[in-house]
This record gives structure tokens, sequence and C-alpha cells, in this order.
């Protein structure tokens, strides 16, 4: 692909709801995972709860921060808690993703143990957010300017980039997730069976591992291979981008409901497919079906 | 039926050098991510490491789990003088049945870690001492429990927490760290 080409490719116009859905979504899925800590945030971020010491340098230790008073850690878990909401909402909307990615990064720092993917992948999704004009369409900030110039026309697209590099980011992840499992035990092991008996095990799990015959969770195990390795290539290619939109769908929907905690990422994961790669027509669709909900 | 508006782009906000900056960043973004996966060190020797924590996450599930681990921990009893297992549930309350707790986790990352551990048995009988006053301990044993994964097709019994003392022989029980005897007695001895 020549520079031109590629430019052009970034640049190509995509629907406004696209990158509405993240900024809706991204900030909701990663506040559903951080709930948990949120509510302890005295154990989570001060010398209330248990931290790791400072190892000076130890790999797993990316970097020390000390624990901080209780009061702050309560301040910065309601921080979170409000610049996400905003963020979600449309409200201030550069502000909060700029505060949400800030303290997001923050707190995976400060507590390596309760780092995980959701909120290793927020800070830089919420930054990606904050490049764009997320705040230009379905929310407040765009209800307000509607309000202030009624005359002024809606926006229906906006220049790629943004939405580029989600829907690159997708195809990395995929990937990259692909060649970790096909470089570790996926070929040879049957992996997701032994996933499913630990305490991410939930009440659907066990009632499903009850119903499928064995054989099942090695032709499971080797769809969610292909979809994975090859998923720059079925989401470059017009007629197997909806097929892979669908297996990923419910590949995060077997996630979200089989491993407990992971429902967040699975949550997280889904809709930034549902985002990046709905077909057009459908998304002028729902657009449409919105604006007539609001018409009198 | 009228047309929902006429197409109008969404200005940007950010001036044009932002955002290439930040078009390059995701670049090396996504290509750390990808290295990372495939095996490649080069993310390793050309980030700082807290960036390069940002870019670790697509190894997801990669090997079969050989058993369900289980880690726990028993206290040594300033009453009684022997060592009995601690629920130690109520003192990790983040994700307390789960193994996403703070517990589970420093155990994961630094079972071979003596700082580490020493950080978690003091951190223990502190939390211990505090909410059991009659059940006050002196020091810790740090366990692991390799729970048999049933064959493929037999779910097994429904996965919850039962004492270590109630799983069958069949679960064996690694032992990573002890307090030392000294240490119990002179906690032991010390006023409540």
């Amino acid at each position: 692909m020549s520079y031109f080409r590629l430019r052009d490719w970034l640049a190509a116009p995509q629907p406004i709801e696209r990158l509405a859905l993240l900024r809706i979504a991204i900030p909701l899925a990663t506040l559903g995972f951080l709930s948990s800590r949120l509510v302890h945030a005295d154990h989570w971020l001060s010398p209330v709860g248990f931290h790791v010491p400072d190892l000076g340098g130890d790999w797993r230790q990316p970097l020390y921060l000390p624990p901080m008073p209780v009061g702050a850690a309560w301040g910065v878990a309601v921080a979170i808690v409000l610049s996400g909401l905003c963020l979600s909402a449309g409200l201030a909307t550069q502000t909060a993703a700029a505060l949400f990615a800030l303290l997001v990064g923050y707190t995976t720092l400060a507590d390596r143990l309760e780092a995980f993917t959701v909120n290793k992948l927020a800070p830089v999704l919420t930054l990606a957010l904050l490049v764009g004009p997320s705040g230009a369409r379905y929310g407040v900030d765009a209800w307000l300017r509607r309000r202030r110039d009624p005359s002024a026309p809606l926006p229906t697209e906006l220049e790629g980039g943004v939405v580029r590099f989600f829907q690159l980011f997708l195809c990395t992840m995929y990937s990259a997730s692909g060649i970790a499992k096909a470089r570790g035990d996926w070929l040879t092991h049957q992996v997701l069976w032994t996933h499913l008996h630990d305490q991410y095990q939930t009440q659907v799990a066990w009632l499903i591992m009850g119903v499928l015959p064995g054989w099942i969770w090695w032709a499971l195990q080797w769809l969610v291979l292909a979809f994975e390795v090859g998923a720059p290539l079925w989401f470059a290619l017009p007629w197997t981008r909806t097929p892979a939109l669908v297996v990923g769908l419910g590949m995060h929907l077997m996630i979200g409901l089989m491993f407990g905690p992971v429902v967040w990422f699975a949550l997280l994961m889904g809709a930034i497919l549902l985002a990046c790669f709905t077909p057009e027509r459908w998304i002028a669709r729902l657009a449409e079906l919105v604006r007539l909900g609001r018409s009198p | 039926m009228p047309r929902l508006v006429a197409i109008e782009g969404a200005a940007p906000w950010a001036p044009l050098w932002l955002r290439r900056t930040a078009g390059v960043a995701g670049a090396i973004y996504l290509l750390s991510i990808w290295l990372g996966a495939a095996g490649c060190g080069l993310p390793d020797q050309v980030l700082p490491r807290p960036l390069r924590f940002f870019t670790q996450v697509a190894e997801l599930f990669p090997r079969a789990a050989p058993d369900a681990i289980e880690w726990r921990a028993r206290g040594w009893r300033c009453d009684v003088g022997q060592f009995e297992e601690v629920d130690v549930r109520p003192f990790f309350p983040i994700r307390r049945d789960d193994k996403e707790n703070q517990f589970d986790r420093a155990m994961f990352f630094y079972h071979h870690d003596r700082p580490v551990l020493e950080a978690l048995d003091a951190y223990l009988v502190d939390a211990q001492n505090r909410a059991r006053p009659d059940q006050r301990i002196g020091g810790v044993m740090l366990l692991s429990l390799r729970v048999p994964i049933p064959p493929l097709g037999e779910p097994g019994p429904r996965e919850h927490w039962i004492a270590t003392g109630e799983y069958p022989p069949s679960v064996t029980r690694k032992y990573w760290y002890s307090t030392a005897s000294l240490a119990r007695q002179d906690r032991c001895q010390a006023a409540p």
C-alpha cells in the first residue's frame, strides 16, 4: 500500500456513531471493572490494605508508587467515577477524558496486584478518545452546543483517524492474542476446559460444561484460535467482516457468561467490536430510528 | 420520509501536530502489543518499563492449567501453640472470593519472593489479631493447593471455597513460607 493510499484510508470519513459508542462504552466498562476496587478504595490505594513493598527494580513492579493517605484514596476513587461518568455522558468531554486516563493509569501502576487487561487498556483507549472529537454528538456537550445554536448542522461523520486506531487496535489485539495462544498450548492441549475449573467459574459455565460433549471444547478452541490469528484478514475483507463480527461477539458473550469477573473485559471488547465493525448501513438505519424517536 | 441531516464532518479540536504525534504514538503502542505477544524482545529493550507495562495486554490464557491453584494461609495460634487455617478473605475485600483479590495475586506473582512474603506475613498477623483478638496468631504458613482438573467432558462439582482440611488427599499442598519460630514466639508474647 502506497503512502497516499494509506493516508486516504486512515482519513476516510467514518460515521460519528462509531466514536459516540466508543465514548459511551469504554468508560462504563472500565468503571464496571473498577467498581469492586472503587468501593474498597482504602484497601486498594492506601496503607489500610496490603501493598507490595518497593522491590527496587523488580520486573513485576514497573514503577513503585507508595500508598496514599486514606482521604486521598477516596478522593481519587470519587474523581475516577465522576470523570468516567462525565466522559460517557459527553460532558466536558476532553477534560473528563484527560482526567480519567490519568487517574486510571495512576491507579493501575500504583497497585500491580489489581492491574488487569481492562485497566491497562483503559488509559490508552481513553487518550484516543481525548484526541478525537468524541463530544461532537450524542452527549451533553453536543446538546449544549445545539441549544446555543439550533441552526448549526449536526455532524454525521468524522475524519477516520481515531476510529481507524480502534479498528487497528482490535485486529492487533486479537492477532497478538492468537499468536500468543498458538505459541502456548492451544495447538496441543485442551486449554479452555482447564481454565473453567478455578474461581473464575460461573454457574453458567458449570451448567454448560455439564451439557456439552467433550469434543465441543476442541471445536470452540479451534474456532477462537482461527478467529484471533486471522483477525486482520477477517476484518480487512468486506465479505468476511460481518461473519467475523458475529463470531467475535459470540466469543465475548461466552467469555462474559463463563469467566466471572472477566465479564468487564468481554463487555469492553464487545462494545469496541460493535462500534468499529458494525456495517455502515446498520448504523445509518439505527441513527435514523434514534432521530425519528426524538421527533415530536 | 425526511433525510437525517446533510453530511457534515465533526471538526477535530486537536491541532494537526498533536493528532500526528498521537498517530505515531498509537502505531508504536500497537506494534509493541503485537511484538510482545509474538515473543520479540524489542519492546522490552526500547520502552521504559512503566510504558511497557501498558502494552502487556494480549497474552490471554496462552497455557493450559495443569491444576486449579488455591492459595491459603495457616496461622500459628498463640493460645494452642499450633498452626490452623486462617480464612484470609475478609482481610482482602477486593474481589474476596476469586483469584483477583490481593492475597491470591500477591502469592501468584511473588511466592518465591521473601520480602513480599514477609510483608504479607506482617499484614496477615496484624489483620488477624485486630479482627479476631480471641484467636491471636504469631506467624503464618503460606501454601498452595493443587486441585486436579477433572477429565474433559466430566465437569465435577461446582467450584467454591472450602477449608483446606476438607480437600481430599489427591489435592497436594506446597508450602512456600513460614514465619521463623523465634519471631512467632516474640509476637505471641508481645502485648495485644
